[in-house]
């Protein structure tokens, strides 16, 4: 009756489209009791069932008697309890199984669980992305691929500590000169300060780092082709005339598409686990008993 | 000689290349790593800011310590994303998390190779040595309620094969025959770590995010620390992490990098970069190589190529300078930590560091040796990190200070840490800073390669320093001074070739304080040189700047007091130069004082020494711990004698832990080669 489901569990859905998951929630499915401490709060109970179904469709499908990880362990197990036996592995394992051995261990509980669990989240190949599929993720999701826009501008700065009292007459004489500069380069005025540059390019989170709010506010707010200033930063007086705005920008999909795979594969890994667990817990019929 | 490994490598390096085939060929087009790449290529450099020592959950240690944040939890939270951090509840909710106050631009991680597959062993039900006993008494002691007592024993049982000595290092038993399972899944988790590194590296013009794949090696014979972080320029890669297990001696890490990276002609280059030398009990510079033999010219030439830099600070210590050795240098008691290797830190035991294994003594014995070989082992430039084992790199903040695990403390169980988050004598680790020409692995791994690179203790204090024979006395006014100082003479990390004619080099050092932290204080140039054989080092003060700024810090609230410089610079020439000399010069650049995270989070809390009722009071009113400052300040008078006083009183009278500190910048030296 549930085989359609299990077939669909096992494989990963390789065979089952979203119709046939839809189509098994009208199957009756299994039946089956959860035991759960009486203080249980509603997410433990959630994950409580949700482990007992998986284990349950691992059982079902043969899993606890055919697994080469139960295999080993089970053989490990009777030979740490019949340390003196001389019977060949296949031997063990088989009086393992009569003991119903797997039904107990934790070590196989944990085993099939991660089996069940891996399946959910399988991507049969058929559902790998395309190029095309990486292209349309990328263009749906732009604003996680998004890198920030950036501004060219040149840069006058005038240190506070070397200039020290005369720093507001000296920004007064440099705010005259740099008004008659017109489009030439403003290079050899003012002063050094490590990393600064009187033309370079920057993000606004990156200059907001270097130099602080306000620098970073005024590159954002100037008009390109004046010169703005004194903004203040901890260093000292700053003027500013952007050259250019570049605004944020997608890239193109080969030089991220790692990026971009990766996310997609996520993405389709979380739907699948969401879809497959729900189907399984739709054509469940789990009853609850609490214990204390 | 890695012991057990062609049968493994045979089978496995197969299914690499092909599964690295399969999933790297369909829809990548060809991407080229070539400088000038970036948006912001800058000829003349520019300063990025990273960390180059991260432990995630695939470290044992930090597993073992409830971190459960991954590689791709790391890389997000150094771009600014929060993530979760220990205690989790028993239903799996993190009571605390993390966030970066600002983005770092390069990122390395570099979990424990040793463990990278004895973890996924006993983690993966798939394994086949998930059954192993050594797995379930792992799997035990990382319930929800395991005793911390069971948890320590499991911990030292594993982990503890990092301190077997050398010709004893060997794999843990679950394993399995020929180490094969570790070895195995190994390799599985170091080909994950190496596609992540892939993922998060941005390949966009923009040139957000570098990052470099990378793991720890970790020998540590009988505690004394030995670490080495291997640097791998891109995705080539070595197939195995090669750890204490595989190569006891690093000398056969650094063959093994020789052969399979280097120069095996495939486009992989790699670096090894040491730390905590402070915690070697002074054999880490130690002139002994594996065989117990002194140095051959051969081992002098591979150190010095292998490893250019070294970290000079992080969460467990500064391994600069010790104090009262080689000279009196009173900034050299700078989170100097009181234990004398790793496993004394483990353990919070008291013990005095060896001054041997401190920087300032290897770049004596360096020269010394250079005046042997012609080669100085070791020369190295500067780094400084984390070592974070919550997968936060750059997380370096004082007043928001969360432990970082490691030999610290663990943090996993509940309740959450009422008293400090960690041992009071860690700190939260530095940064390391490039100069280099953009954000991408090429310029970066080259800057580190010729050592334009300097360390920090936290804040992003920007230095940059050139040294050269004829720069002018006012090369400081210069906007151009950048292209002035590189046309005239070597950057930080370079070395100065003699000049016939010229009286003294000159170095122009040039500072600026990090915006979002305090003023400058001052800048210092401290030199070493070789008198014959006799080492000697002085420090230069105030090179800039003024130590008497009378800065300060109200301790009742972390509010710092006072001016200071937003930005600094001075051309200097060595007062003391004598051509025949071999020397070096390095600049530090301190800032005024702040709070330590100790102090800032009993200003934080309301203790009272009196009715201490959490363990916040505790630790706030034991000044080897974080100090009741203004109540130290007032029992004062009575610390003679002490027995008269409460505990916590007389705790006050023999405080181990300065309530604030000076943060730093340590530049790679500039060295200088008399004519042979």
């Amino acid at each position: 009756m549930l085989r359609p489901l299990v077939h669909f569990f096992v494989i990963g859905g390789l065979l089952f489209s979203a119709k046939a998951v839809y189509e098994a929630r009208r199957i009756e499915g299994p039946d089956i009791t959860v035991r759960v401490s009486t203080d249980a709060n509603r997410a433990e109970l959630e994950s409580t069932i949700r482990d007992a179904i998986l284990l349950n469709e691992a059982v079902r499908y043969g899993w606890d008697k055919r697994d080469p990880v139960v295999y080993t362990h089970l053989i490990r197990n009777m030979r740490f309890i019949e340390p003196d036996s001389t019977g060949d592995d296949l031997t063990l394992y088989k009086r393992a199984l009569e003991m119903n051995m797997q039904a107990h261990d934790p070590i196989v509980r944990a085993r099939l669980l991660y089996r069940a669990r891996e399946a959910l989240s399988y991507v049969p190949e058929d559902r790998m992305p395309s190029a095309e599929d990486l292209e349309a993720h990328r263009e749906a999701n732009a604003e996680r691929f998004q890198r920030e826009g950036r501004v060219r501008f040149q840069h006058v700065f005038l240190s506070r500590s070397k200039r020290g009292d005369s720093l507001p007459a000296d920004a007064s004489a440099i705010r005259q000169q740099l008004s008659t500069l017109g489009d030439e380069s403003p290079k050899g005025l003012g002063d050094p300060l490590p990393g600064l540059r009187s033309e370079q390019s920057a993000t606004p989170s990156k200059l907001e780092d270097d130099y602080g709010a306000e620098v970073a506010r005024v590159v954002g707010e100037a008009v390109v082709g004046v010169w703005r200033g004194p903004a203040s930063s901890v260093y000292g007086l700053h003027f500013i005339r952007v050259t250019s705005k570049e605004p944020a920008y997608l890239p193109a999909l080969d030089v991220i598409v790692a990026e971009v795979r990766a996310d997609w594969l996520r993405e389709v890994r979380d739907e699948l686990r969401k879809e497959r667990m729900g189907a399984l817990r739709d054509a469940y019929t789990v009853h609850i008993e609490r214990v204390p | 000689m890695p012991r057990s490994l062609f049968p493994v490598l045979l089978v496995l390096s197969l299914v690499v290349v092909a599964t690295v085939a399969a999933g790297c060929g369909k829809d990548t087009a060809p991407f080229v790593d070539e400088l000038g790449r970036c948006a912001d290529f800058d000829e003349l450099r520019r300063v990025y800011w990273g960390d180059t020592h991260i432990h995630t959950n695939l470290s044992f240690d930090a597993n073992m310590q409830g971190t459960r944040t991954t590689p791709k939890d790391a890389y997000d939270f150094a771009r600014g994303e929060t993530i979760p951090l220990q205690p989790y509840t028993e239903t799996g909710a993190p009571t605390r998390d993390a966030t970066i106050d600002r983005p770092l631009d390069f990122v390395m991680l570099s979990d424990h190779a040793e463990f990278l597959g004895t973890l996924k062993v006993c983690n993966d039900p798939g394994s086949a040595g998930y059954g192993e006993p050594e797995c379930v008494a792992y799997r035990a002691a990382m319930e929800f309620d395991a005793d911390p007592s069971s948890v320590q024993i499991v911990f030292v049982s594993i982990n503890g094969h990092l301190a077997f000595p050398p010709d004893e290092s060997r794999y843990p038993t679950l394993c399995g025959p020929n180490d094969a399972f570790c070895l195995e899944a190994g390799m599985d988790v170091w080909r994950e770590v190496v596609n992540e590194a892939q993922k998060a590296y941005d390949r966009s013009d923009a040139c957000e995010f570098t990052t470099f794949p990378g793991y720890e090696w970790s020998g540590n014979p009988a505690g004394k620390n030995l670490h080495r972080n291997v640097m791998f320029k891109n995705e080539n890669v070595t197939d195995l992490p090669y750890g204490y297990f595989d190569e006891p001696y690093v000398e056969g890490l650094w063959a093994r990098l020789r052969e399979e990276c280097i120069d095996a002609d495939n486009g992989c280059d790699t670096l090894t970069i040491p730390h905590n030398s402070n915690l070697s009990e002074g054999i880490y510079f130690e002139n002994k190589m594996a065989n117990g033999e002194p140095f051959s010219a051969e081992y002098v030439e591979t150190r010095a190529a292998m490893e250019p830099v070294i970290e000079i600070y992080q969460h467990k210590g500064n391994s600069e300078c010790y104090p009262g050795e080689i000279t009196e240098d009173e900034l050299c008691g700078f989170e100097v930590i009181p234990f004398s290797n790793l496993g004394t830190t483990n353990g919070s035991q008291i013990t005095q560091p060896d001054p041997r294994g401190f920087l300032r003594h290897a770049y004596g014995e360096g020269m010394k040796l250079e005046a042997s070989f012609g080669t100085n082992p070791f020369q190295y430039g500067i780094t400084a990190a984390t070592d974070t084992h919550i997968s936060a790199p750059g997380f370096v903040a004082e007043d928001d200070f969360k432990g970082h695990g490691g030999a610290g403390q663990p943090n996993r169980f509940l309740p959450p840490p009422q008293g400090f988050p960690d041992i009071e004598y860690l700190s939260g680790g530095g940064l390391t800073a490039v100069w280099a020409e953009e954000n991408a692995r090429e310029a970066i791994f080259s800057a580190i390669r010729r050592k334009e690179t300097f360390g920090t203790s936290g804040p992003r204090i920007v230095v940059r320093m050139f040294g050269g024979w004829d720069y002018p006395s006012n090369l400081c006014d210069a906007e151009d001074l950048v292209a002035q100082a590189d046309d005239g003479g070597v950057p930080m990390g370079g070395t100065l070739a003699p000049q016939p004619g010229s009286s003294a080099p000159k170095f122009v050092v040039s500072a600026k304080q990090d915006a979002a932290s305090v003023p400058l204080q001052r800048i210092q140039i401290v030199k070493g040189w070789l008198d014959g054989d006799d080492y000697q080092v002085q420090v230069y003060d105030d090179v800039a700047g003024d130590k008497n700024n009378g800065a300060s810090v109200n301790l009742n609230t972390c509010e710092p007091q006072g001016e200071g410089f937003g930005d600094l610079c001075r051309v200097w020439e060595d007062p003391n130069f004598d051509p025949a000399q071999r020397a070096y010069y390095y600049a530090r650049v301190i800032e005024n004082p702040t709070c330590r995270w100790t102090t800032y989070q009993c200003v934080a809390e309301a203790y009272d020494c009196e009715n201490p009722s959490r363990e916040i009071d505790l630790d706030c009113c034991d000044p080897a711990a974080g100090l009741n400052v203004a109540r130290c300040t007032d029992i004062e008078p009575l610390c003679d004698d002490p027995d008269s006083l409460p505990p916590v009183d007389a705790r006050c009278c023999v405080p181990r832990v300065e309530p604030t500190i000076q943060e730093r910048a340590w530049t790679s030296p500039i060295w200088y080669q008399p004519p042979t």
